[in-house]
Protein backbone atom coordinates (compact mmCIF):
# COMPACT_ATOMS: atom_id res chain seq x y z
CA UNK A 1 0.00 0.00 0.00
CA UNK A 2 1.47 3.34 -1.00
CA UNK A 3 1.35 6.19 1.48
CA UNK A 4 -0.18 9.42 0.32
CA UNK A 5 1.23 12.74 1.38
CA UNK A 6 -0.89 14.19 4.20
CA UNK A 7 -1.02 17.45 2.28
CA UNK A 8 -2.35 15.72 -0.83
CA UNK A 9 -5.99 16.44 -0.09
CA UNK A 10 -5.37 20.21 -0.13
CA UNK A 11 -4.45 20.06 -3.82
CA UNK A 12 -7.02 21.31 -6.27
CA UNK A 13 -7.67 19.88 -9.69
CA UNK A 14 -10.15 21.41 -12.12
CA UNK A 15 -13.33 19.39 -12.54
CA UNK A 16 -14.74 21.51 -15.34
CA UNK A 17 -11.81 23.35 -16.99
CA UNK A 18 -12.74 26.84 -18.10
CA UNK A 19 -10.77 29.91 -19.01
CA UNK A 20 -11.77 33.39 -20.06
CA UNK A 21 -9.12 35.44 -21.87
CA UNK A 22 -6.29 33.43 -20.37
CA UNK A 23 -7.79 33.69 -16.89
CA UNK A 24 -8.27 30.29 -15.29
CA UNK A 25 -11.80 30.11 -13.85
CA UNK A 26 -12.11 26.32 -13.78
CA UNK A 27 -14.69 24.83 -11.47
CA UNK A 28 -12.94 22.74 -8.83
CA UNK A 29 -13.78 21.20 -5.48
CA UNK A 30 -13.20 24.45 -3.60
CA UNK A 31 -15.63 26.38 -5.77
CA UNK A 32 -18.28 23.72 -5.30
CA UNK A 33 -17.69 23.68 -1.51
CA UNK A 34 -18.11 27.45 -1.51
CA UNK A 35 -21.40 27.17 -3.42
CA UNK A 36 -22.65 24.55 -1.01
CA UNK A 37 -21.63 26.75 1.94
CA UNK A 38 -23.61 29.72 0.73
CA UNK A 39 -26.49 27.48 -0.34
CA UNK A 40 -26.71 25.94 3.15
CA UNK A 41 -26.81 29.35 4.85
CA UNK A 42 -29.29 30.70 2.31
CA UNK A 43 -31.44 27.58 2.64
CA UNK A 44 -31.54 27.65 6.45
CA UNK A 45 -32.54 31.29 6.58
CA UNK A 46 -35.05 30.90 3.71
CA UNK A 47 -36.61 28.09 5.73
CA UNK A 48 -37.07 30.61 8.56
CA UNK A 49 -38.54 33.34 6.40
CA UNK A 50 -40.65 31.10 4.13
CA UNK A 51 -43.14 30.02 6.78
CA UNK A 52 -43.63 33.65 7.75
CA UNK A 53 -41.89 35.22 10.73
CA UNK A 54 -44.14 34.88 13.73
CA UNK A 55 -44.12 36.79 16.97
CA UNK A 56 -43.85 33.56 18.93
CA UNK A 57 -40.86 31.88 17.26
CA UNK A 58 -40.81 28.21 16.43
CA UNK A 59 -37.74 26.00 16.75
CA UNK A 60 -35.92 27.06 13.58
CA UNK A 61 -36.85 30.69 13.98
CA UNK A 62 -35.61 30.93 17.55
CA UNK A 63 -32.33 29.30 16.51
CA UNK A 64 -31.89 31.87 13.72
CA UNK A 65 -32.84 34.70 16.09
CA UNK A 66 -30.38 33.42 18.68
CA UNK A 67 -27.53 33.38 16.15
CA UNK A 68 -28.34 36.87 14.89
CA UNK A 69 -28.69 38.22 18.45
CA UNK A 70 -25.30 36.72 19.30
CA UNK A 71 -23.65 38.39 16.30
CA UNK A 72 -25.58 41.60 17.01
CA UNK A 73 -24.19 41.65 20.54
CA UNK A 74 -20.70 41.27 19.13
CA UNK A 75 -21.25 44.20 16.74
CA UNK A 76 -22.64 46.36 19.57
CA UNK A 77 -19.75 45.54 21.86
CA UNK A 78 -16.90 46.24 19.46
CA UNK A 79 -18.31 48.70 16.90
CA UNK A 80 -20.98 50.56 18.82
CA UNK A 81 -24.74 50.46 19.19
CA UNK A 82 -25.30 53.32 16.74
CA UNK A 83 -23.77 51.34 13.87
CA UNK A 84 -25.41 48.01 14.63
CA UNK A 85 -27.93 48.15 11.80
CA UNK A 86 -25.27 49.23 9.32
CA UNK A 87 -22.71 46.49 10.01
CA UNK A 88 -24.83 43.56 11.21
CA UNK A 89 -25.62 42.25 7.69
CA UNK A 90 -21.96 42.20 6.67
CA UNK A 91 -20.66 40.73 9.93
CA UNK A 92 -23.44 38.13 10.08
CA UNK A 93 -22.84 36.98 6.49
CA UNK A 94 -19.11 36.79 7.13
CA UNK A 95 -19.52 34.75 10.31
CA UNK A 96 -22.11 32.37 8.90
CA UNK A 97 -20.24 31.82 5.63
CA UNK A 98 -16.93 31.06 7.34
CA UNK A 99 -18.67 28.86 9.90
CA UNK A 100 -20.53 26.95 7.19
CA UNK A 101 -17.37 26.46 5.12
CA UNK A 102 -15.36 25.33 8.17
CA UNK A 103 -18.03 22.82 9.15
CA UNK A 104 -18.57 21.52 5.61
CA UNK A 105 -14.84 20.83 5.43
CA UNK A 106 -15.18 18.40 8.33
CA UNK A 107 -17.38 16.06 6.32
CA UNK A 108 -15.00 13.38 5.00
CA UNK A 109 -14.38 13.76 1.29
CA UNK A 110 -15.44 17.38 1.08
CA UNK A 111 -13.15 20.39 0.87
CA UNK A 112 -12.29 23.14 3.38
CA UNK A 113 -12.00 26.37 1.42
CA UNK A 114 -10.69 28.21 4.48
CA UNK A 115 -7.58 26.01 4.31
CA UNK A 116 -6.56 27.99 1.22
CA UNK A 117 -4.56 31.13 1.98
CA UNK A 118 -6.01 32.79 -1.14
CA UNK A 119 -9.53 32.60 0.26
CA UNK A 120 -8.75 33.87 3.77
CA UNK A 121 -6.33 36.41 2.28
CA UNK A 122 -9.04 37.74 -0.02
CA UNK A 123 -11.37 38.13 2.97
CA UNK A 124 -8.69 39.88 5.03
CA UNK A 125 -7.59 42.23 2.25
CA UNK A 126 -11.22 43.12 1.55
CA UNK A 127 -11.79 43.87 5.23
CA UNK A 128 -8.58 45.92 5.41
CA UNK A 129 -9.60 48.06 2.42
CA UNK A 130 -13.06 48.41 3.95
CA UNK A 131 -11.62 49.72 7.23
CA UNK A 132 -9.50 52.25 5.30
CA UNK A 133 -12.56 53.43 3.32
CA UNK A 134 -14.66 53.70 6.51
CA UNK A 135 -11.85 55.54 8.33
CA UNK A 136 -11.27 58.11 5.59
CA UNK A 137 -15.03 58.46 5.04
CA UNK A 138 -15.76 59.18 8.70
CA UNK A 139 -12.77 61.27 9.65
CA UNK A 140 -11.31 62.60 6.39
CA UNK A 141 -7.62 63.43 6.58
CA UNK A 142 -7.88 63.42 10.37
CA UNK A 143 -7.87 59.61 10.04
CA UNK A 144 -4.09 59.72 9.58
CA UNK A 145 -3.83 60.49 13.30
CA UNK A 146 -4.40 56.73 13.76
CA UNK A 147 -0.69 56.44 13.01
CA UNK A 148 0.25 58.44 16.12
CA UNK A 149 -0.98 56.90 19.37
CA UNK A 150 -2.17 59.44 21.95
CA UNK A 151 0.30 60.58 24.58
CA UNK A 152 3.43 59.96 22.50
CA UNK A 153 6.25 62.50 23.04
CA UNK A 154 7.13 64.56 19.93
CA UNK A 155 10.63 63.06 19.75
CA UNK A 156 9.21 59.57 19.37
CA UNK A 157 6.81 60.39 16.52
CA UNK A 158 9.25 59.63 13.63
CA UNK A 159 9.88 56.23 15.23
CA UNK A 160 6.23 55.53 16.02
CA UNK A 161 4.91 56.14 12.49
CA UNK A 162 6.77 53.24 10.81
CA UNK A 163 5.98 50.99 13.77
CA UNK A 164 2.28 51.85 13.54
CA UNK A 165 2.29 51.34 9.76
CA UNK A 166 3.83 47.87 10.16
CA UNK A 167 1.46 46.99 12.99
CA UNK A 168 -1.50 48.11 10.89
CA UNK A 169 -0.40 46.16 7.79
CA UNK A 170 0.30 43.10 9.94
CA UNK A 171 -3.34 42.94 11.03
CA UNK A 172 -4.90 41.62 7.80
CA UNK A 173 -2.00 39.21 7.31
CA UNK A 174 -2.32 37.75 10.79
CA UNK A 175 -6.10 37.61 10.35
CA UNK A 176 -5.72 35.59 7.16
CA UNK A 177 -2.86 33.39 8.37
CA UNK A 178 -4.60 32.52 11.65
CA UNK A 179 -7.71 31.05 10.02
CA UNK A 180 -5.73 29.37 7.25
CA UNK A 181 -3.13 27.87 9.61
CA UNK A 182 -5.70 26.55 12.08
CA UNK A 183 -7.76 24.84 9.42
CA UNK A 184 -4.76 23.45 7.52
CA UNK A 185 -3.09 22.18 10.70
CA UNK A 186 -6.23 20.44 11.90
CA UNK A 187 -6.87 18.72 8.59
CA UNK A 188 -3.23 17.69 8.23
CA UNK A 189 -3.36 16.03 11.66
CA UNK A 190 -6.53 14.24 10.64
CA UNK A 191 -4.95 13.09 7.38
CA UNK A 192 -1.81 11.80 9.13
CA UNK A 193 -3.81 9.88 11.73
CA UNK A 194 -6.11 8.44 9.12
CA UNK A 195 -3.12 7.46 7.01
CA UNK A 196 -1.70 5.61 10.03
CA UNK A 197 -5.01 3.89 10.64
CA UNK A 198 -5.28 2.76 7.02
CA UNK A 199 -1.70 1.56 6.63
CA UNK A 200 -1.45 -0.48 9.81
CA UNK A 201 -3.01 -3.87 10.57
CA UNK A 202 -6.34 -3.89 12.32
CA UNK A 203 -4.99 -4.82 15.77
CA UNK A 204 -3.13 -1.45 16.06
CA UNK A 205 -5.11 0.44 13.43
CA UNK A 206 -8.08 1.01 15.73
CA UNK A 207 -5.96 3.28 17.93
CA UNK A 208 -5.19 6.05 15.39
CA UNK A 209 -8.69 5.63 14.01
CA UNK A 210 -10.13 6.35 17.45
CA UNK A 211 -7.95 9.44 17.66
CA UNK A 212 -9.27 10.55 14.26
CA UNK A 213 -12.78 10.46 15.68
CA UNK A 214 -11.77 12.39 18.82
CA UNK A 215 -9.83 15.00 16.89
CA UNK A 216 -12.72 15.41 14.48
CA UNK A 217 -14.79 16.42 17.52
CA UNK A 218 -12.08 18.88 18.55
CA UNK A 219 -12.04 20.22 15.00
CA UNK A 220 -15.74 21.09 15.25
CA UNK A 221 -14.93 23.26 18.27
CA UNK A 222 -11.99 24.83 16.40
CA UNK A 223 -14.18 25.52 13.36
CA UNK A 224 -16.63 27.45 15.54
CA UNK A 225 -13.91 29.24 17.57
CA UNK A 226 -11.98 30.29 14.46
CA UNK A 227 -15.10 31.65 12.75
CA UNK A 228 -15.86 33.53 15.96
CA UNK A 229 -12.31 34.92 16.30
CA UNK A 230 -12.24 35.99 12.64
CA UNK A 231 -15.46 37.96 12.95
CA UNK A 232 -14.60 39.37 16.40
CA UNK A 233 -11.32 40.73 15.08
CA UNK A 234 -13.10 42.15 12.03
CA UNK A 235 -15.43 43.97 14.43
CA UNK A 236 -12.47 45.17 16.52
CA UNK A 237 -10.68 46.53 13.46
CA UNK A 238 -13.81 48.31 12.17
CA UNK A 239 -14.48 49.64 15.67
CA UNK A 240 -10.90 50.95 15.92
CA UNK A 241 -11.20 53.10 12.81
CA UNK A 242 -14.64 54.38 13.80
CA UNK A 243 -13.71 55.33 17.36
CA UNK A 244 -10.16 56.47 16.46
CA UNK A 245 -8.57 56.06 19.91
CA UNK B 1 -21.64 29.41 20.96
CA UNK B 2 -18.23 30.02 22.47
CA UNK B 3 -16.30 27.02 23.65
CA UNK B 4 -15.33 27.77 27.24
CA UNK B 5 -12.98 24.84 27.63
CA UNK B 6 -9.85 26.19 29.33
CA UNK B 7 -7.21 24.31 27.39
CA UNK B 8 -8.46 24.97 23.87
CA UNK B 9 -9.18 28.62 24.68
CA UNK B 10 -5.72 29.08 26.16
CA UNK B 11 -4.15 27.37 23.16
CA UNK B 12 -6.04 29.56 20.72
CA UNK B 13 -4.94 32.68 22.62
CA UNK B 14 -1.31 31.55 22.68
CA UNK B 15 -1.43 30.67 19.00
CA UNK B 16 -3.01 34.02 18.20
CA UNK B 17 -0.25 35.99 19.93
CA UNK B 18 2.46 33.90 18.33
CA UNK B 19 1.10 34.57 14.85
CA UNK B 20 0.69 38.27 15.66
CA UNK B 21 4.37 38.54 16.65
CA UNK B 22 5.74 36.44 13.78
CA UNK B 23 3.72 38.25 11.12
CA UNK B 24 4.82 41.69 12.34
CA UNK B 25 8.53 40.74 12.40
CA UNK B 26 8.24 39.09 8.99
CA UNK B 27 6.46 42.07 7.50
CA UNK B 28 8.95 44.56 8.95
CA UNK B 29 11.85 42.52 7.65
CA UNK B 30 10.25 42.17 4.23
CA UNK B 31 9.59 45.90 3.95
CA UNK B 32 13.17 46.69 4.95
CA UNK B 33 14.50 44.07 2.57
CA UNK B 34 12.53 45.47 -0.35
CA UNK B 35 13.77 49.00 0.37
CA UNK B 36 17.31 47.59 0.38
CA UNK B 37 16.65 45.66 -2.82
CA UNK B 38 15.61 48.75 -4.75
CA UNK B 39 18.08 51.24 -3.28
CA UNK B 40 21.08 48.92 -2.91
CA UNK B 41 21.76 49.76 0.72
CA UNK B 42 21.88 46.17 1.90
CA UNK B 43 21.63 45.28 4.78
CA UNK B 44 20.80 48.40 6.73
CA UNK B 45 17.09 48.88 6.06
CA UNK B 46 16.56 45.14 6.54
CA UNK B 47 18.09 45.31 10.02
CA UNK B 48 16.07 48.40 10.91
CA UNK B 49 12.94 46.77 9.49
CA UNK B 50 13.32 43.65 11.64
CA UNK B 51 13.67 45.78 14.76
CA UNK B 52 10.72 48.00 13.84
CA UNK B 53 8.71 44.89 13.03
CA UNK B 54 9.57 43.45 16.44
CA UNK B 55 8.39 46.66 18.07
CA UNK B 56 5.16 46.54 16.04
CA UNK B 57 4.68 42.91 17.03
CA UNK B 58 5.07 43.72 20.73
CA UNK B 59 2.59 46.57 20.28
CA UNK B 60 0.06 44.29 18.58
CA UNK B 61 0.42 41.56 21.20
CA UNK B 62 0.11 44.15 23.96
CA UNK B 63 -3.11 45.49 22.44
CA UNK B 64 -4.55 42.01 21.89
CA UNK B 65 -3.69 41.01 25.47
CA UNK B 66 -5.35 44.16 26.75
CA UNK B 67 -8.54 43.28 24.90
CA UNK B 68 -8.59 39.82 26.45
CA UNK B 69 -8.14 41.07 30.02
CA UNK B 70 -10.93 43.55 29.35
CA UNK B 71 -13.22 40.74 28.24
CA UNK B 72 -12.55 38.79 31.43
CA UNK B 73 -12.82 41.71 33.83
CA UNK B 74 -15.86 43.79 34.59
CA UNK B 75 -15.82 46.35 31.83
CA UNK B 76 -13.48 48.50 29.77
CA UNK B 77 -12.82 50.87 32.70
CA UNK B 78 -11.16 48.17 34.76
CA UNK B 79 -7.46 48.76 34.29
CA UNK B 80 -6.57 45.91 36.60
CA UNK B 81 -5.56 48.28 39.40
CA UNK B 82 -4.63 46.07 42.38
CA UNK B 83 -5.43 48.78 44.93
CA UNK B 84 -9.07 49.15 43.91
Amino acid sequence: MSMESPLHHFELHPIIPMSVMGLDISINKAVIAMWIGSAVIFGVFMLVVKGGVSLIPGKVQSLAEMILEFIGGMVEEFIGEADRAKFLPFIASLFLFILACNLIGLIPGSYTITSQLVVTGAFAVGIFIMTLVIGFGRHGMHFLSVLVPPGVPKVMIPLMIPIEIISMLARPISLAVRLFANMTAGHTVLAVLFGLAMSSPLWVGWLPFGFTVIINGLEIAIAIIQAYIFTTLTCVYIGDVIKLH
Amino acid sequence: MRNKSGLSQGLSIAFRFGIEMAVAIGLGGLMGYSIDYFSGTRPWFFVAGVFLGGAAGVLNVYRAAQEITFEDDDGPNDQGDPTS
